[in-house]
């Protein structure tokens, strides 16, 4: 071999078209550790190759040299005699001379710039990592978009629904609550005595109700009723209760009676169902214009007050639990004798709680020779500009009576 | 469709006779290997060559990285050209794992094929001790793929999941390597994974179709401890063993090759060899 080539500060081989080593050079010797020429020449080329290099070569190295005559900085790795492997680049022609294919070879070690590669797939591989991370987060973020839109048109759908059903429902409240009110009875203005009252719900419907009636010429019944809660199901048990009260009213029965019945009819509803239990204040009068009297029952309720013509006043407390609460209760009633010129008011707790009893006294004091209506303006002027928020959102009603 | 598939695989028919006979390539490279060999069959033989998808001049749009994870999606490919040509009994010559492609297409389809022709084949390339001896451990073949990466240059301008994941990519797809053998790190990688690492010994005895095995000598891709395995577990199977070296004799010594798959054409119909027998 050329002096200069064995020498050269590269390898250099020449192989058969098999792979064995016809020459080789000095420098590429002493690479793989060897001694001499001799040693190598006639071996296959494999014997120079780690295991994967000698797979890379039969894959790749051959199918190139043969098909396109070149082979161009090919990576391999070299495995020396001892020590270890040593990255190579390999640059290759298909020479035939003479009619013998050789295949020339140029090998230049590249530990260090191997070194530096190796940094440079580590890092190509964490860059590659991070994207694919990347991707996955932004495909998992857009998953949950989906999901959150498509809950969202839900929510949407749903709340649509809602809406509808919230405006059907105020309807048929309102609806309700027209029927509640067209069953409270009207005013009675006579000769012999004036009824008057102011109602208001304070949701749609209410749990308070009231009748009074003529029983005959001298006879009147005045009930006010106030059902524990408000709202449907409280107004539904009012509805009941006046069905019944209208009909023992209208009766003239006696006022312990008309109360026992009321207490019974509560007891009945609710005796199988716990849960829907409610009982009731009541409070109940019979006047009689005739007689001058008035007979009445208080069963829980606010104690209505009775005012002379001397603005003297007396309470008709509560005599016993509320209807519907304790089973077996005894209802009593009392008489008294009431002189022309006298007044009565009668109120559930939505009127007393936020104005307070001493407040309703005054105000009956204050105004006791106004006409019964012009009075009935000034409570309600009251319940709308004094007295504690805190308590306006009951049920309200007052009955007004002017005994002459 | 039939065009589809022809474009698809770079579907080339030449030749003058009636014969179908497809060669298909082996690991990492496209029909070109072929050339030398499938020159002197043209006169006689209707010759068709083909690239796996993903490979040489095929539709690297249509690589689907799951179907090629396994040799059965390259066998797909088999069996899709041999319907687009409407093929029967075709005489398929497969080069290295293009043998155990041929063979597992031929499980599905027996009437595409009248012969099987296995030049270098191996049933499973991991030695699986003590009974098998494949010539390969898993760090050869993961070192391999390491190679396969260092050489591979394209790299460097584009990641490899980016080439097949990203749809709106496919300009950077039809840059991949335009060589005829590519080490890319997505198509090639997968090609050998599913080539290296699949172990079909169990579909040997199952095939019906008459085979030739084509044995190299030195190959240590496909040692002859190997090429016996096959020619006792391949029923109605033949084995010749070939003076030519290394793994690639159709390009190495086309001369030789040629006068092999000839005389085994030209001889007489197959008849019953004795076991470990040779032509």
């Amino acid at each position: 071999m050329d002096e200069q080539l064995n020498d050269a500060p590269c390898g250099f081989l020449n192989l058969s078209k098999d792979g064995t080593v016809l020459s080789i050079n000095q420098t590429l010797i002493h690479l793989l550790g060897y001694k001499n020429t001799d040693q190598l020449v006639g071996q296959h080329i494999n014997s120079i190759l780690t295991a994967s290099a000698r797979v890379f070569l039969q894959l790749y190295f051959m199918p190139l040299i043969m098909v396109e005559h070149t082979v161009e900085e090919m990576y391999l790795s070299l495995a020396p005699r001892s020590g270890e492997e040593v990255p190579v680049l390999i640059n290759a022609s298909l020479n035939r001379n003479n009619g013998n294919t050789v295949i020339v070879c140029v090998i230049i070690p590249m530990r260090r710039r191997s070194e530096y590669e190796n940094q440079l797939i580590i890092a190509r591989k964490l860059a590659e990592d991070a994207s694919n991370e990347k991707s996955k987060a932004n495909a998992q973020l857009e998953t949950a978009l989906k999901k959150l839109e498509a809950k969202q048109e839900e929510l949407l759908k749903v709340n649509k629904q809602n809406q509808k059903y919230k405006i059907e429902t105020q309807e048929e409240l309102k609806l309700a609550k027209k029927i509640q009110e067209t069953s409270l009875t009207a005013p009675i203005y006579n000769e012999n005595l004036q009824i008057d009252s102011y109602y208001r719900a304070s949701s749609e419907l209410s749990g308070d109700t009231y009748g009074f009636y003529q029983i005959n010429k001298h006879q009147y019944g005045v009930i006010l009723l106030d059902v524990m809660g408000h709202g449907i199901s409280a107004s539904l048990i009012t509805m009941s209760l006046q069905s019944l009260f209208q009909k023992l009213v209208s009766k003239g029965s006696a006022p312990d009676f008309v109360m026992k019945e009321l207490d019974n009819h509560l007891h009945h509803l609710f005796q199988s169902n716990e849960e829907a239990w409610h009982y009731c204040t009541a409070i109940y009068l019979l006047i009689d214009t005739n007689k001058q009297t008035i007979e009445y029952t208080n069963a829980g309720h606010p104690p209505a007050i009775y005012q002379d013509s001397n603005g003297i006043q007396q309470e008709f407390g509560a005599m016993t639990p509320p209807i519907g609460s304790l089973e077996g209760i005894h209802f009593k009633s009392e008489t008294i004798t009431y002189k022309p010129g006298s007044k009565l008011l009668l109120y559930t707790d939505g009127v007393s709680e936020p104005l307070g009893l001493t407040r309703l006294s005054s105000l009956l004091k204050e105004n006791k020779s106004l006409a019964l209506n012009r009075f009935k303006e000034k409570i309600i002027y009251s319940l709308e500009t004094e007295g504690d928020n805190r308590f306006k959102n009951d049920d309200q009603c007052f009955i007004l009576i002017g005994l002459e | 469709m039939t065009d589809n598939i022809l474009k698809r695989n770079n579907v080339n028919v030449m030749g003058k006779g009636k014969q179908p006979l497809v060669f298909a390539p082996g690991f990492g490279c496209d029909q070109t290997v072929w050339t030398s060999v499938s020159e002197s069959f043209t006169n006689d033989y209707q010759v068709i060559l083909f690239d796996y998808v993903g490979l040489g001049k095929s539709d690297v749009n249509a690589f689907d990285p799951e179907k090629y994870s396994a040799l059965s999606g390259y066998a797909q490919d088999v069996l899709d050209v041999c319907s687009a040509l409407d093929l029967k009994d075709a005489i398929f010559v497969g080069h290295s794992v293009g043998s155990m492609i041929g063979i597992l297409a031929s499980l599905q389809h027996p009437e595409y094929f009248s012969k099987l022709i296995l030049l270098g084949p191996s049933p499973c390339y991991l030695n699986d001790p003590p009974a098998y001896f494949g010539g390969f451990e898993k760090e050869d073949l993961t070192g391999l793929i390491d190679m396969m990466d260092r050489n591979y240059i394209g790299w460097a301008n584009v990641f490899a999941s980016t080439i097949i994941n990203n749809p709106e990519r496919s300009d950077v797809a039809s840059e991949l390597e335009d060589r005829f053998c590519s080490t890319d790190p997505v198509i090639a990688r997968t090609f050998a994974e599913a080539s290296f690492f699949s172990d079909n010994r169990k579909d040997l005895p199952k095939v019906t179709v008459p085979s030739l095995i084509l044995q190299c000598s030195e190959d240590i891709i496909a040692p002859e401890s190997v090429g016996e395995y096959m020619h006792e577990h391949l029923p109605n199977s033949k084995i010749a063993y070939m003076k030519a070296t290394g793994h690639c004799p159709h390009m190495s010594h086309p001369e030789e090759t040629i006068q092999m798959i000839q005389d085994y054409l030209e001889g007489t119909p197959y008849e019953a060899v004795p076991e470990g027998g040779l032509i």
